[in-house]
């Protein structure tokens, strides 16, 4: 018997006893690395259960195994009592396990409907497929989610917080026992992750369990029954949420305790004006930006998706072509759209899309850690390679850059050990002020700590440091002074000391 | 893949599992060991050793030295001088255009015009050579003109933003029908100078004069890219674009430096093969984008860019060459002059795939 | 020999069909031809016989160009046949592709001649005989061979085997050359493609591996010019050496046996005679007349000074003498075709 989401009458024999799924002593072997060591890992049917752990800790492992994609080398499954074998995608589907990775699979030129039954579309009299049928049934089944969107739409042109929707509405379209979400909420803003939670909960509530795998503490709270936390590919600790502080999960997760996520060691930022924007507006986004950032000052910018922290980065450092404004660094005018000036004045941006915008994964860390630079270690066109990795060597002993080597693909790197790479560029290159993009995406929680202390020291240098985040904790924690955005326009500009989390929602609403 | 993955792939993923990641080519552990003992090793020497044993280089030298034993085995004219003067002049043509061609696929973009252009600018040569019966003006206008190949190419790409494939197949196309605008027949040789025929067919001792030219414009092109912060650029350029621009460099004008070059290295490659051909030939050059390409990519540059070196390409040249002048040596069917190169292709690339997965274990 | 008879007779025929053309009953008023490839100095000569045949004729002669695209091909015939011109002239890209054109043709009621290349249900071919063209070639190679090379022949091929017309023209001029020299052999049979560096490249090779040969014989003029262009980079001198072209469809050939003193023998095909006897066949098609189904039009071996009989050259163009080419007497049949080569 199965699960069927359109006749949920039969989802009432669900036996709750009975885990709907048990993994025993889950071993992974990678070449040259144990991804998973004796694992195991239990789902309560109707349970929302959070699997934790840093990157690296083997959470992506075990929902690939889950999915079919990598085989185990140990260990075993069992649905519902039943041992399993999962050799494939398919033969877990088959299982009713759902995972809906963080990447979209969905196609995008079809109806969000096609995209639902894409697995096999019911078909009517003489095998043509029943168009009718597949439109209602996704209309019903969205309507059981709560979810408000026209199956006939092409998917396309959703939002991707939708289209996420449509990829769990997918997983439940046939017959589902587990559903597996990979960090959903990466690119969602806070309406829309709210939005998600009740769909997450709904689904739960039909007996299905659920496996939400995220490293955002906050959003674990909120959401999960119980959490499991990996750690260098073994299981550390399945605990319900109820026992669980920060302060201890943050510690199975890290395998230590981190006494102070923001510590400051620099003192009050000077008088000197470094970053002055005047009305910056641009064609899509901005409109009539002005603040002014002090050395050694860190200006933390919080707004909400869609705000404009990303677009004012760009403009401010050059990258983006501005319709109106001025930026003046350290007293001299920025030429608009032209990052070379802005370099040369002494601006310059640590993206938020490290893989796309910072990175260049081929070639070795020492390239990537003095591109902005590179014209110091040459004479007459030829580089002094040698001069140069002296340079870059400092910078790897003194932020602790692990790396094997300096000819190392920066690709290898873990998300917190390529940031240091990326701050050292411009370290190299000598700043007057640097922009931060969204600093700690995508990187563990004990490296966070690492770059926060980094960001910290930047200042303490006496660089004034624009930082845009999303983060409250990071915004609250690391800056002097926080400005909000809300759809292009600066709403407010507090100091540390007078800003509460309600003053800067309320300005982030607008 | 099957099922989409998520951000970062499996590799990364372990590696950093395990804390110390295992290096992706054998090479860099050397260097690494190396480093760690002492921070100012002579990077010369190094980066030679690497360039030599690294990459997929080996299994190209491999490919090289097995086809040039065997073809020897089965014809020993295979190694005669007069042979071997024959592919080195061969290989010259290609290695020139191949060595700017390498420089541009660094940077992630690629010129298909260069076989096109080459007979245009080989007429073009000629033709100014004929009416002012001086070399260095007909060199002039050869280089002029396949550089602003180059030029218009780099532009299109950089300031208009079109693809560099579909650039340079419109540039071809306009190259192919626009030299019968220029002349419907071969431009005949009617200088009759003497310092022209060298180009292509002198010699300086024992070494053919075309040798040469491609010896030089090889090593200059392999000191830039090795040794010069331009030849970093370009390798950061290819790498990634964006983080180029956000360090404060000019990423279009490093690309369109690529297409120049290519076009300046096409320049010198006409006037030695309407040299050779005693005449501008509008049909010549048919298929010689693919050769150079080939070559190129056979000697492990990637067409995304950021990765390649021109080392891999000399090789990629003489194996293509070396099969090329083999088959004719050996009487077989000469239709297997485009098969074979095929086969290699494939089979380096997946040669290397297997030795990068060693490595890795 | 019996070819002196057939030329005799194939003369007479001639003589007799140019009476006939110059005091036609009718003449068409329009002719249309779709050529293969006018980028090709062949075919604009061809075009050149044609349109100036024509003009004293006084008829219009439209040119389209497939550019070796058989879909071009039939969309330009079929505007022929819709704007109803007189009479169709085609060179065939490709049998299959003509093949349902002729259809058209015939009901449309206009009659139909092919140039160069044959197809199933044609009426008329006009066409040079390859293997004629490269035997006669051979003959006059052999004379040279023996009274200037010490009577050895060794002989590279620079030919293109992917077509049977210059498979034929190789063959040819071997069994001509062997006429003379008996034990004359082909060193090396290669495939230049057609186009001169290609022909340069792979000659190059073959020189490296036989040093012993003496003659270079190609199947078009930028296969025999690549040929001696290996030759040349080679470092050889051109003593002792005979080279041997096909065509003459262009200056490449006068510029080459004017300063290449290998370059003795020229193949020439006369693409203006073919245009011209092109025009003729239309008109005969027009006015109902019978014609053989390959109407052959004439080539001859130019050795030395010949060509200045045929051309006149000014240093930029050449101008074809009617009158020697005229006179030049084809014969009614080819000795070997592209149908023996399948046998």
């Amino acid at each position: 018997m199965s699960v069927d989401f359109l006749h949920p009458g039969e989802g009432a024999a669900i036996d709750t006893d009975v885990p709907a799924l048990e993994l025993r002593g889950i071993g992974k072997r990678f070449p040259g690395v144990v991804a998973l060591d004796n694992v195991d890992f239990t789902l309560e049917p109707g349970k929302i259960h959070a699997l934790m752990g840093e990157n690296g800790a083997g959470k992506s492992t075990l929902i690939k195994i889950m999915a079919g994609v990598y085989g185990k080398d140990a260990g075993t499954i069992r649905m519902r009592g039943r041992e399993v074998d999962i050799k494939s995608p398919r033969d877990s589907l088959k299982e009713g396990i759902k995972v809906v990775f963080q990447e979209i699979a969905l196609i995008s030129e079809f109806t969000v409907a096609e995209n639902i039954f894409l697995e096999g579309y019911p078909t009517g009299k003489a095998g043509s497929i029943d168009w009718k049928k597949i439109r209602a049934d996704s209309a019903a089944l969205f309507n059981r989610i709560g979810f408000d969107v026209d199956p006939a739409a092409r998917t396309g042109s959703l939002p991707v917080s939708q289209q996420q929707m449509v990829e769990i509405a997918r997983a439940l379209a046939h017959e589902a026992r587990v559903v597996v979400m990979d960090e959903p909420t990466s690119s969602l803003t806070p309406n829309e992750v709210s939005l998600l939670f009740t769909v997450i909960r709904r689904v739960a509530a039909l007996g299905i369990a659920v496996v939400y795998v995220s490293h955002k503490l906050d959003e674990v709270f909120e959401i999960a029954d119980t959490v499991t936390v990996l750690r260098d590919g073994r299981h550390i600790s399945t605990r319900p949420i109820g026992e669980h502080t920060n302060d201890t999960l943050i510690q199975d997760m890290i395998g230590r305790r981190i006494d102070n996520l923001f510590p400051r060691k620099r003192g009050a930022p000077g008088s000197k004006v470094a970053l002055s924007v005047e009305n910056l507006s641009t064609a899509k986004k901005l409109d009539e930006v002005s603040f002014e950032a002090r050395a050694g000052e860190v200006l933390g910018f919080f707004g909400l998706m869609g705000a404009g922290r990303t677009e004012l980065a760009k403009a401010i450092v050059g990258y983006d072509p501005i319709t109106a404004g001025t930026i003046t660094v350290d007293g001299q005018r920025l030429a608009p759209h032209d990052t070379r000036t802005g370099v040369k004045l002494g601006i310059g941006l640590l993206t938020e899309d490290r893989k796309s915008e910072g990175l260049m994964g081929e070639l070795p860390v020492y390239q990537n850690a003095s591109l902005a630079s590179l014209g110091a270690f040459a004479r007459l066109g030829f580089v002094d390679k040698a001069k140069e990795n002296r340079a870059v060597q400092d910078y790897v002993d003194r932020f602790r850059i692990k790396t094997p080597s300096l000819f190392q693909q920066v690709k290898n790197l873990s998300g917190g050990n390529q940031q240091k790479v990326l701050i050292s560029r411009w370290l190299m290159r000598g700043l007057k002020v640097i922009v931060v993009d969204e600093p700690t995406r995508g990187i563990d929680v004990g490296a966070k700590s690492e770059i926060f202390a980094l960001i910290d020291r930047l200042a303490g240098e006496g660089l004034a440091v624009v930082m845009m985040t999303s983060e409250m904790p990071e915004l609250l924690g690391l800056s002097d002074r926080i400005a909000v955005m809300c759809e292009g326009r600066l709403t407010a500009i507090m100091s540390r000391e007078e800003a509460t989390q309600e003053k800067i929602l309320n300005a982030a609403i607008g | 893949m099957a099922l989409p993955t998520s951000r970062e792939g499996p590799t990364g993923q372990m590696l950093s599992a395990a804390k110390t990641p295992a290096p992706a080519h054998g090479p860099e552990r050397r260097e690494w060991t190396e480093m760690s003992e002492l921070t100012h090793a002579p990077a010369q020497r190094r980066s030679i050793g690497g360039q030599l044993l690294g990459g997929s280089q080996l299994v190209l030298g491999a490919i090289l030295a097995v086809l040039c034993i065997a073809i020897s085995i089965a014809a020993p004219q295979f190694y005669s001088e007069p042979n071997i003067i024959a592919i080195l002049r061969q290989c010259a043509l290609v290695l020139i255009v191949a060595s700017g061609m390498t420089m541009l696929i660094i940077t992630a973009e690629v010129d298909l015009s260069v076989g096109a252009s080459l007979a245009f600018v080989g007429c073009i040569g000629m033709a100014v050579l004929n009416s002012t019966h001086s070399l260095t003006l007909g060199m002039l206008a050869a280089l002029a003109f396949a550089g602003g190949v180059g030029l218009f190419n780099g532009l299109v790409v950089t300031r208009l933003r079109v693809n560099s494939l579909i650039a340079t197949i419109g540039t071809m196309m306009m190259l192919q029908g626009g030299v019968y605008l220029f002349t419907r027949e071969a431009v005949q040789n009617h200088n009759r100078l003497a310092i022209f025929t060298d180009l292509g067919a002198g010699y300086v001792g024992a070494v053919p004069v075309p040798v040469i030219l491609a010896a030089l414009i090889f090593a200059v092109a392999y000191v830039t890219l090795r040794f010069t912060t331009l030849g970093r650029y370009l390798y950061a350029v290819g790498a990634n674009e964006k983080a180029v621009r956000l360090s404060g460099l000019r990423s279009e004008r490093l690309k369109l430096f690529g297409f120049v070059v290519t076009g300046l290295c096409v320049g010198v490659a006409g006037m030695i093969l309407s040299s050779l051909m005693n005449a501008g030939q509008p049909t010549a050059g048919r298929g010689f984008e693919l050769t150079v390409i080939a070559a190129v990519i056979l000697g492990g540059t990637s067409l995304l860019g950021g990765r390649g070196s021109l080392f891999g390409t000399l090789l990629g040249v003489l194996v293509l060459k070396v099969i090329d002048n083999g088959i004719i040596i050996l009487s077989w069917n000469q239709d297997l002059q485009m098969v074979v190169p095929g086969i290699v292709i494939i089979l380096a690339t997946y040669l290397d795939i297997i030795r990068n997965k060693a490595n890795v274990r | 020999m019996h070819w002196s008879k057939s030329i005799l007779f194939a003369s007479a025929a001639v003589l007799a069909m140019g009476a006939a053309a110059a005091h036609a009953e009718n003449m068409p008023k329009r002719i249309g031809y779709v050529t293969n490839y006018a980028t090709h100095e062949w075919y604009q000569n061809v075009i050149k016989g044609m349109k100036a045949h024509g003009k004293d004729l006084g008829i219009e002669v439209e040119v389209q160009d497939a550019n070796l695209d058989i879909a071009k091909q039939v969309a330009a015939a079929e505007d022929f046949i819709a704007k109803g011109v007189d009479v169709l002239i085609l060179t065939p890209v490709n049998e299959e592709g003509v093949v349902p054109l002729l259809r058209q043709a015939k009901a449309a009621n206009i009659p139909v001649v092919l140039e160069g290349n044959p197809v199933k249900g044609m009426t008329t071919m006009v066409a040079i005989c390859d293997y004629d063209t490269g035997y006669f070639s051979g003959v006059e190679a052999g004379k040279y061979a023996k009274e200037k090379l010490g009577g050895a022949a060794k002989v590279m091929n620079v030919g293109l085997p992917l077509l049977s017309a210059t498979v034929l023209r190789s063959q040819g001029f071997m069994d001509g050359l062997k006429t003379i020299i008996p034990d004359a052999v082909m060193v090396h049979d290669l495939d230049g493609g057609g186009n001169p560096d290609r022909a340069l490249e792979v000659s190059s090779a073959a020189l490296a591996k036989n040093a012993d040969i003496n003659i270079i014989y190609g199947i078009n003029d930028s296969s025999s010019l690549g040929g001696l262009q290996a030759w040349k980079a080679a470092g050889k001198s051109q003593d002792g050496l005979l080279t041997v072209g096909t065509g003459g469809e262009g200056l490449a050939f006068i510029n080459a046996m004017q300063n290449e003193p290998s370059y003795r023998i020229e193949a020439a095909m006369f693409p203006e005679k073919e245009g011209f006897t092109t025009i003729d066949a239309a008109v005969k098609l027009f006015n109902n007349e019978q014609v053989p189904e390959h109407i052959v039009s004439p080539t001859a071996p130019m050795t030395g000074e010949d060509w200045k009989k045929y051309y006149d050259y000014d240093g930029t163009a050449r101008t074809i003498k009617w009158d020697a080419v005229n006179a030049l007497q084809p014969p009614a049949k080819c000795m070997k075709t592209s149908a023996d080569l399948k046998k």
